[in-house]
């Protein structure tokens, strides 16, 4: 289709392409220049070349944010798409009672951030938590998960996956009722057991939604902020500090808006980065199935 | 019907650049740029206080304010709520660098340093009555910082407050425990007040947040000081380590301490809740949560100086009220018209014994004394005693980042991990001095 006038298409992408300029690349161009200078916002910024990246890559905190917040995001992907997986399998059935868990486990996605980690808090106090109760019910001895550097990050990410679960669920759901019945039932004529009709049938059909749903935990982890900001403040001894939480840290609470700024660009690279590997598995995929 | 009317295109356009331009003076106008003229309320000049405290004592401090602007008809003060201290500066610095700061806020006391360095704060020196007032020398900012009178005044103290020891008394009574003085003391009674019960829960002897404010305190404790007679950063030189040894034999060795979940003031809350609920037999809290745990608990609270090793030392916190350089003249010079009545005896003493923040004037003070105020509260009274062994801060503008930056987190990592105390404190001492 050509269009009637050559700035047509402009004018349509125009306002999204404005709104891409004044909100991402134009402040991603401010954070990353002003990653040259030391500034407080108070008194005049000074040109300090690459010192807040060598600071950041010197003390170490850079590769351990970095690996701190890419193992967090590991877990809780897994996490929510093996229990959205199993949940959307074993409750795609009719009937009433099927509805009520369905949308019981979804409820958790759209509690808020900030009231699913007041819940936890409550439930995870050493002293008079539930988790510390029931423990001490069965003899065992209570633990303080939230305050123990080893324990901290994964207690945030399988609360992060309790919550997201539900939106796993769902969006697997959808994939599910996408895949015409009787595929499954040719297949168990064949002879094929149940694993057997998920491994060859369900699931081959379900990787363009199961890519998604990946890509968006993916997304929505790395940007975890509010569970850390209000249940760990990035502690025990920074085992929680992830990456947008150490850029607020950097920025707001430290008052060094240079290095925050490192961090942003460090940041957005990493995301990119991902970005690009995933297309390219994408793009791998597409080949692979065209050539077939 | 309404009627319809035809712009030619020529005025269309006018009108569209118009409405444009108008969103635009709108957006940079009044958000933007600090106005030369203070704001009216019926002919009352406002004054904008940007304020972080929260439950008893912010009740307290609005209904302060209630009282002043019912007291005169030429000032309104117009308190608005800024979240913790660190969000509190967070938005202030925010605010200054677009051209919109208050007039009047109150700032952590290791700030002031920065604040004054960067050229935002207003000398008080030179306003009516300034030199008049008589403030409790070690919470001035004369006293709460060292060579602090060879300079200009830019914080007048509000909420002051030390750390301080705080001992369930039942506890105490039924395991025949005294409140400790030293160290030594400090270790046994926490291991004696320490229970596991059968039920599998801990009644812990010592409970104290791990964190700056009270390593400072320890660090002193042990004859440290944060710098060295040349302003060398030295943070305490054996002394510091000493006090992160302290507490790494208390939480690994007798097991007698728990370090509370949670950083900054979750870890403290996290405290009270422990003391209130009767799981931590003693704590280091502050003053100020004096009344709050006195209103609270369901047995005694009794209050003692922080224990010495070689000596006795406390450093001072909270906060000072500051007038920011930015805002018009007379929105300042109303503002300090507050100030001068919330400096006066009454609402100090209002402030003081509501709240258990120190009182910070002399007046004040002998006024307490005169009715008695000290027999009947004896917290209050080794409160304000303890004044008499405040070490002041360094006057440096990289303090608090010293705080947040090099010691805190190292501080918690090695009393949580057992990193060995020389090697955390060396890194802390090479992180602050890179930091200063």
């Amino acid at each position: 289709m050509r269009a009637r006038a050559g700035w047509h298409p402009w004018a349509m992408l125009g306002p999204t392409l404005a709104l891409l300029v004044v909100f991402f690349i134009l402040p991603l161009g401010v954070a990353a220049y002003e990653s040259f200078f030391a500034w407080d916002l108070l008194t005049a910024p000074r040109y300090v070349g690459l010192e807040n990246y060598r600071a950041l890559a010197a003390r170490g905190e850079l590769f351990a944010i970095a690996l701190r917040t890419v193992g967090y995001s590991v877990l809780v992907v897994t996490a929510a798409m093996s229990a959205g997986l199993a949940l959307a399998m074993l409750l795609d059935r009719p009937g009433r009672a099927f509805a009520f868990v369905r949308a019981s486990v979804f409820s958790a996605y759209v509690v808020s951030w900030v009231a699913v980690a007041l819940l936890w808090m409550w439930m995870l106090d050493a002293d008079d938590g539930l988790v510390s109760r029931l423990l001490r019910a069965i003899g065992a001895p209570s633990v303080a998960l939230l305050g123990d550097p080893a324990w901290a990050l994964p207690t945030l990410a399988v609360i992060a996956a309790w919550k997201l679960t539900g939106y796993a669920m769902v969006v697997f759901l959808a994939g599910l009722r996408g895949i015409p019945p009787a595929l499954g039932e040719a297949a168990a004529l064949d002879g094929a057991r149940p694993w057997a009709r998920f491994r060859y049938v369900t699931w081959p059909l379900l990787a363009p939604t199961a890519a998604f749903v990946a890509t968006t935990l993916l997304v929505t982890s790395f940007q975890a902020f509010d569970i850390v900001r209000i249940m760990t403040q990035g502690g025990p001894a920074k085992a929680t500090e992830l990456f947008v939480y150490a850029i607020y840290e950097q920025v707001f609470l430290d008052l060094r808006v240079g290095r925050a700024s490192a961090l942003t660009v460090v940041f957005f690279g990493l995301l990119l980065a991902l970005a690009l590997l995933q297309l390219r598995v994408w793009s791998d995929r597409g080949g692979s199935r065209d050539a077939a | 019907m309404r009627p319809v009317v035809h712009l030619p295109p020529c005025s269309a356009r006018l009108l569209r650049r118009d409405v444009l331009l108008g969103c635009a003076a709108a957006a940079l106008s009044p958000g933007c740029a600090r106005q030369e003229r203070a704001a009216r309320e019926a002919g009352r000049i406002v004054v904008p206080f940007w304020y972080a405290l929260g439950d008893l004592v912010r009740k307290v401090l609005l209904e302060l304010v209630a009282q002043f602007n019912a007291s005169q008809a030429r000032v309104v003060v117009k308190p608005v709520h800024q979240g913790d201290y660190f969000e509190a500066l967070a938005k202030l610095r925010t605010a200054l660098a677009a051209g919109v700061a208050p007039a009047l806020s109150h700032v952590v006391l290791e700030v002031l340093p920065y604040l004054a360095r960067a050229g935002v704060l207003e000398p008080l020196d030179r306003y009516e009555g300034a030199s008049d007032m008589q403030f409790v020398p070690a919470l001035s900012q004369a006293g709460a910082f060292t060579d602090g009178s060879g300079r200009s005044v830019f914080g007048l103290p509000f909420n002051r407050s030390t750390p301080i020891a705080v001992a369930n008394g039942r506890a105490l009574d039924v395991a025949r425990v005294a409140i400790p003085s030293t160290w030594d003391e400090l270790a046994e009674a926490a291991g004696q007040l320490t229970r596991h019960e059968a039920s599998g829960e801990v009644r812990w002897g010592f409970e104290v947040p791990v964190s700056w404010w009270y390593w400072v305190a320890m660090m002193g404790q042990a004859g440290g000081r944060l710098v060295d007679a040349s302003g060398r950063l030295v943070l305490g030189g054996q002394a510091g380590e000493k006090a992160l040894e302290f507490w790494q034999r208390l939480v690994h060795e007798q097991r007698a301490m728990r370090p509370p979940p949670g950083r900054d003031y979750q870890a403290w809350q996290s405290t009270s809740e422990s003391f209130l609920r009767g799981r931590a037999a003693m704590i280091w809290t502050s003053t100020a949560l004096l009344r709050y745990l006195e209103q609270n608990a369901s047995f005694p609270v009794v209050a003692a100086p922080l224990p010495r090793q070689v000596r006795w030392s406390v450093p001072t916190g909270g906060t000072m009220f500051v007038l920011l350089r930015s805002a018009p003249e007379e929105e300042k010079l109303a503002a300090w018209e507050f100030l001068r009545w919330m400096c006066e005896a009454d609402q100090t003493i209002a402030w003081s014994t509501r709240t258990a923040y120190l009182p910070v004037t002399l007046p004040a003070v002998d006024r307490l004394r005169a009715a008695g105020w000290y027999n009947r509260h004896a917290n209050d009274r080794v409160a304000y005693e303890q004044l008499e062994h405040v070490d002041p801060w360094p006057w440096a503008a990289e303090l608090f980042r010293v705080e947040r930056d090099a010691v805190d987190p190292l501080l918690e990592a090695a009393v949580l991990t057992g990193r060995n105390a020389h090697e955390t404190m060396q890194e802390a001492r090479d992180e602050a001095r890179r930091a200063a």
